[in-house]
């Protein structure tokens, strides 16, 4: 197809004088781009170092938890050593237990490395499914509107109002003394406020004009939501999981101290290591300072990333 | 009878105004456009001009059923769409296309140009009159459909890849454009096509509509708040204010003889870049702000700002839009009277030229 | 300094010092360590007591980012200012903080784009101009608040009394902007910075606002910097007119003059680019090719160049100078239009004041 006669971009480059157009080669006007705004936030993600810092504690957080049974010395469920631990006194550091027994007789490294693993799997599946469950209420009530809209969210504030360490005790006390609990009871904490977030990011998309310009193309109502507008809404609900993520971990922790989760005593987790180690504080405070440490870095870790995440995703917010 | 490809009669688009915190009430109407007539020719430009609030892009979208419409109809192609729903109102879409304001809202952001021109190829099939070229519906095809109409618009091929966060504002808007034009639709309705564009860029993009218009035989109603740039592309120009359509004219006689004190306020109003001209020019200063749509004045909606207003009929009556000579519609009951200058405006409203004075005086000043 | 031309009939700068002299002011934006990116290139102007100047610009051009630092409003990290701008012997990119804020307000003042961001959405309108008040006068609460309330009637705001205890949301935009304009006049400054001030606004409320800002500077003696992108803004209401592009001022000259006998190629461009309300339909509009980000530094040659239909590998020349071509019109250009004529007036000029003759094509 020709050229309209009085086409607008005017000038090319061979209209120019050769010095001219030799100047300007580079500076204006390439070919390169094509980047998307996804490959631009990674771009944005790996210059920012508090990115880099969160992503080697996450990175390493998971290595730990998903090679357990590779890094750690020993089974977890293992107490033979129970024998050596009295009321009163615990053995000193060897090279057999690098950081020592804990009150029950088990080795403290193996202890911390299993209980990576079980913070990442209730953390992560609480996580999902609280996400999943937000975003099916919120894209329910951000694609709708009208009653179906007040309808979610009315639900969504039923939910919002319970304390969601009373909403995790309660989950705990109908389900049971079970990790399932753990993670229903935290899931059941995140919907609401995946739901809530999803919901607002939709509607603010569903006032642009490049939703009114779908539906004037003709596009169906459904490829406007699923094509348009909720990609355009996940960038805060990305965000939002990473820094719940943190949240899931230290509720985690938080609820086995309180005696949720696994009956069994030996399976490995952060919080109860709190529990099994409060009565030694004085004597041997590294029984609670390292596993309070695994949960404050794990949890900052993910902050950070999320952080980030979100000066990436929305390069405005950046100051 | 002429062939008129779009017209709507007694259009009306009510927006409620809720409140309520459980159970939403109504509690009143905005009425952004509060039944408006018109006919659009084939081929022929209508623009339509007006300020903020004066329901001009509302009733833009209205006729292409992008709003709910309260009342009135809109007839397209001959055939009433008011009441078109579902499947039909969506292979409409077809032929009536829109191009919106801010290029940068109404592209996807996260959609690369080659999805955003494919994308309505991908719903609609190509245009009958495109198979010949470009073949059967593929998505080898399609692209190519979507290269060829980057070039008409004067983007380079490697756009395609690209996406809209990449483009300086004036190539984000022909993206837009080719975006509206790759169905070959019949009417395109622009909606500030240019108001977002950098004063230097608005030039180009509006020579390109006036060159597809010309390449496709388009029919275009072109929305915008700049006169000056309305009575460039259009051949009939309509001016709205408070959701009533106050004068209709052909572009030329609207400047040269504004028959609505409206016009002739906005007119004088509009900021012209020659100092001659403007030192020259009597001003009519309109009073105050423009009334709340919800509320509108009784009899005529512009009596409380008008500086030609009288104590008969202005204030009671609602004038209605009549023609008082051959394609000119006016609502004044005055029209008349006053473009035979036997009403003068209240001398409050009118500021005088400065040219008698003002620069000589401020040079002696000087020196 | 300068001489004044007879037979010049504009407002000159006069023979009068100017009330505030920009110098070469360069600000530029970057972290440390980067090449920054300058958005003020060495701009230079002058504003005599009671004068009204444009700066008119597209985006990109530095016009507000100039404002900004003459006021002192741009952040202190990541922005780097240099030059001069004088006022009464002093130089107000020198200032601290605290002296600058004596400034504003009192000798010099701003009125902004957005009236809504510039209000405090959370104090009433009243409060608002009576602070400006206090702070540079010494009057009482009930002189403070008749003072106010004049002041709101003078800027054309019906029934100031009530409006007085209003906020601004309360308001329209029109009056916004009018509340905004009496809070900047408070003080009656001396200089008023006007940025966009009429963009966000309808064209009747703009022709009001536009009104209301020239009756109140002709009657105050206030001089005036008018920033914009609209030449018919400029048109009507400025002695002289300053046209950016790129970060540099390219002509200067009376706005008779600029818009009579446009000489910079961009000038000229935009004229011819714009649809004229009074102006011919059926004559084409003859677009500027490109868009504002093509440019070359100016540091390489003349940033308008890539865009320019009459460029050639003359304009390839580093640091282009502003010369005069003929009284009062300054213009940094190669190839200026109306070449033809400009051989008399600018051979005139090099004997009159130009500092540095014209370079002369080589």
């Amino acid at each position: 197809m020709t050229q309209l006669p009085q086409d607008a971009a005017g000038v090319t480059p061979t209209e120019r004088p050769p010095a001219l157009a030799a100047a300007m080669a580079g500076g204006v006007e390439t070919d390169e781009g094509g980047t998307s705004l996804w490959t631009a936030a990674l771009k944005r993600l790996v210059r920012n170092p508090s990115a880099i810092v969160g992503a080697v504690i996450v990175a390493a957080f998971l290595i730990v938890a998903l090679l357990a049974p590779v890094l750690a010395p020993y089974r977890p469920s293992t107490t033979e050593w129970a024998n050596q631990v009295t009321p009163s006194r615990l053995p000193a550091f060897s090279p057999q237990h690098p950081l020592g027994l804990d009150p029950f007789g088990s080795d403290l490294l193996t202890q911390l490395i299993y209980g990576a693993r079980q913070s990442l799997i209730i953390g992560v599946v609480s996580t999902v499914l609280g996400l999943l469950g937000g975003a099916l209420l919120g894209i329910l009530a951000g694609a709708f509107g009208g009653w179906v809209d007040t309808l979610v969210m009315r639900l969504v504030d039923i939910l919002l109002s319970i304390p969601s360490l009373l909403l995790a005790v309660s989950v705990a006390a109908i389900v049971g003394r079970r990790p399932e609990s753990l993670m229903i009871a935290i899931a059941a904490a995140q919907v609401p406020v995946f739901a809530r977030l999803l919901r607002g990011s939709m509607l603010k998309q569903r006032g642009q004009d490049y939703v009114l310009a779908a539906t004037s193309l003709g596009l169906r109502r459904r490829s406007v939501v699923m094509g348009h507008v909720f990609p355009n809404s996940l960038g805060p609900v990305i965000v939002q999981a990473t820094l719940i993520l943190a949240t899931a971990i230290i509720e985690v922790a938080a609820l086995s101290y309180l005696g949720m989760g696994s009956p069994d005593p030996t399976v490995a987790e952060w919080g109860r290591m709190l529990v099994k180690a409060q009565e030694r504080l004085e004597s041997y405070p590294h029984l609670t300072i390292l596993p309070g440490l695994c949960i404050a870095v794990t949890a900052l870790g993910f902050t950070l990333l999320g952080e980030a995440l979100r000066e990436a995703l929305d390069p405005k917010t950046r100051k | 009878m002429t062939d008129n490809l779009l017209e709507a009669a007694g259009l009306m688009v009510h927006y409620p105004i809720r409140s309520g915190m459980v159970v939403n009430r109504t509690i009143g109407h905005v009425k952004a456009v509060d039944g408006v007539d018109l006919a659009v020719p084939r081929g022929s430009t209508y623009g339509l001009v007006g300020e903020s609030g004066c329901g001009k892009s509302t009733l833009g979208r209205a006729l292409l059923r992008l709003e709910d419409i309260t009342a009135g109809t809109v007839t397209f192609q001959g055939r009433d769409i008011t009441k078109l729903r579902g499947e039909e109102l969506r292979k409409l879409r077809r032929h009536a296309q829109m191009v919106f304001q801010d290029p940068m809202a109404s592209l996807d952001p996260r959609q690369s140009v080659q999805s955003m021109l494919t994308e309505p190829l991908r719903v609609h099939g190509l245009a009958e009159s495109d198979r010949a070229e470009f073949g059967k519906n593929s998505a080898k095809a399609h692209a190519a459909k979507a290269a060829s109409m980057l070039e008409l618009v004067g983007l380079p091929r490697s756009a395609l890849g690209k996406y809209p966060h990449e483009f300086s504002g004036g190539q984000r808007q022909r993206i837009g454009i080719a975006r509206a034009m790759i169905l070959n639709p019949e009417l395109v309705i622009a909606d500030e096509p240019v108001s977002a564009l950098d004063v230097s860029v608005q030039a180009q993009v509006l020579n390109l509509l006036s060159d597809l218009q010309d390449r496709f035989g388009l029919t275009y109603v072109v929305v915008a708040h700049d006169l000056a740039v309305v009575r460039h592309i259009s051949d009939t120009i309509g001016v709205m204010y408070l959701g009533r359509m106050v004068e209709e004219a052909p572009a030329d006689d609207l400047y040269r003889e504004p028959l609505h004190p409206y016009t002739t306020s906005l007119l004088s109003a509009i900021p012209v870049p020659d100092p001659v001209v403007e030192d020259a020019r009597e001003r009519v200063l309109l009073d105050g702000d423009l009334p709340s749509p919800a509320n509108p004045p009784s009899g005529c909606r512009f009596h409380t700002r008008c500086p030609w207003r009288r104590d008969e009929l202005c204030a009671t009556e609602d004038p209605p839009l009549r023609e008082i000579a051959p394609g000119r519609r006016v609502a004044c009951h005055w029209a008349e009277t006053i473009a035979a200058g036997r009403i003068e405006p209240h001398a409050a409203a009118v500021v005088p030229a400065k040219d008698a004075e003002g620069a000589g005086g401020s040079a002696t000043a000087a020196d | 300094m300068t001489t004044t031309y007879p037979g010049v009939d504009e407002a000159s700068p006069g023979s009068r010092t100017p009330l505030l002299s920009v110098r070469d002011l360069r600000v530029t934006f970057g972290r440390r360590g980067q090449t920054g990116f300058r958005a003020v290139d060495g701009v230079s102007f002058d504003i005599s007591p009671g004068e009204v100047i444009g700066l008119v610009g597209e985006s990109g051009s530095g016009k507000s980012v100039t404002s900004m630092a003459i006021m002192g409003l741009l952040p202190t990290r990541g922005v780097r200012v240099e030059g001069e701008a004088l006022y009464d012997g002093r130089n107000l990119l020198d200032l601290s903080q605290r002296e600058l804020c004596r400034v504003r307000g009192s000798q010099l003042a701003m009125v902004f784009q957005d009236p809504m961001s510039s209000l405090n959405p959370v104090v009433t309108v009243g409060t608002q101009v009576t602070e400006v008040l206090h702070a540079h006068q010494k009057l009482s609460r009930a002189d403070a608040k008749a003072e106010a309330i004049d002041l709101l009637r003078r800027c054309g705001i019906p029934d100031p009394g009530r409006r007085f205890g209003e906020y601004p949301h309360q308001l329209s935009g029109g009056m916004r902007q009018r509340a905004l304009i009496a809070t900047a006049l408070a003080c009656k400054p001396k200089l008023l910075i006007c940025d966009e001030p009429t963009t966000a606004l309808d064209v009747t409320i703009q022709a009001q606002v536009l009104e209301l800002l020239a009756e109140l500077v002709s009657s105050l003696g206030t001089a005036m910097v008018m920033i914009t992108h609209d030449l018919g803004v400029v048109a009507g209401l400025c002695d002289r007119v300053n046209v950016m592009y790129a970060g540099r001022i390219v002509e200067q000259a009376p706005r008779r003059e600029l818009f009579a006998h446009p000489r910079h190629r961009y000038t000229e461009g935009l004229l011819n680019s714009i649809p004229r309300l009074d102006g011919d339909r059926d004559e084409p509009l003859h677009p500027i090719p490109g868009t504002p980000r093509d440019t070359i530094g100016w540091e390489k040659a003349c940033a308008f160049a890539p865009r320019c239909r009459h460029a050639t590998d003359e304009c390839l020349r580093p640091d282009l100078e502003l010369r005069q071509l003929a009284p009062h019109h300054d213009v940094r250009c190669v190839h200026p239009a109306g070449a033809a004529s400009s051989g008399a007036t600018g051979g005139a000029s090099a004997a009159g004041r130009s500092p540095e003759p014209p370079k002369e094509r080589s």
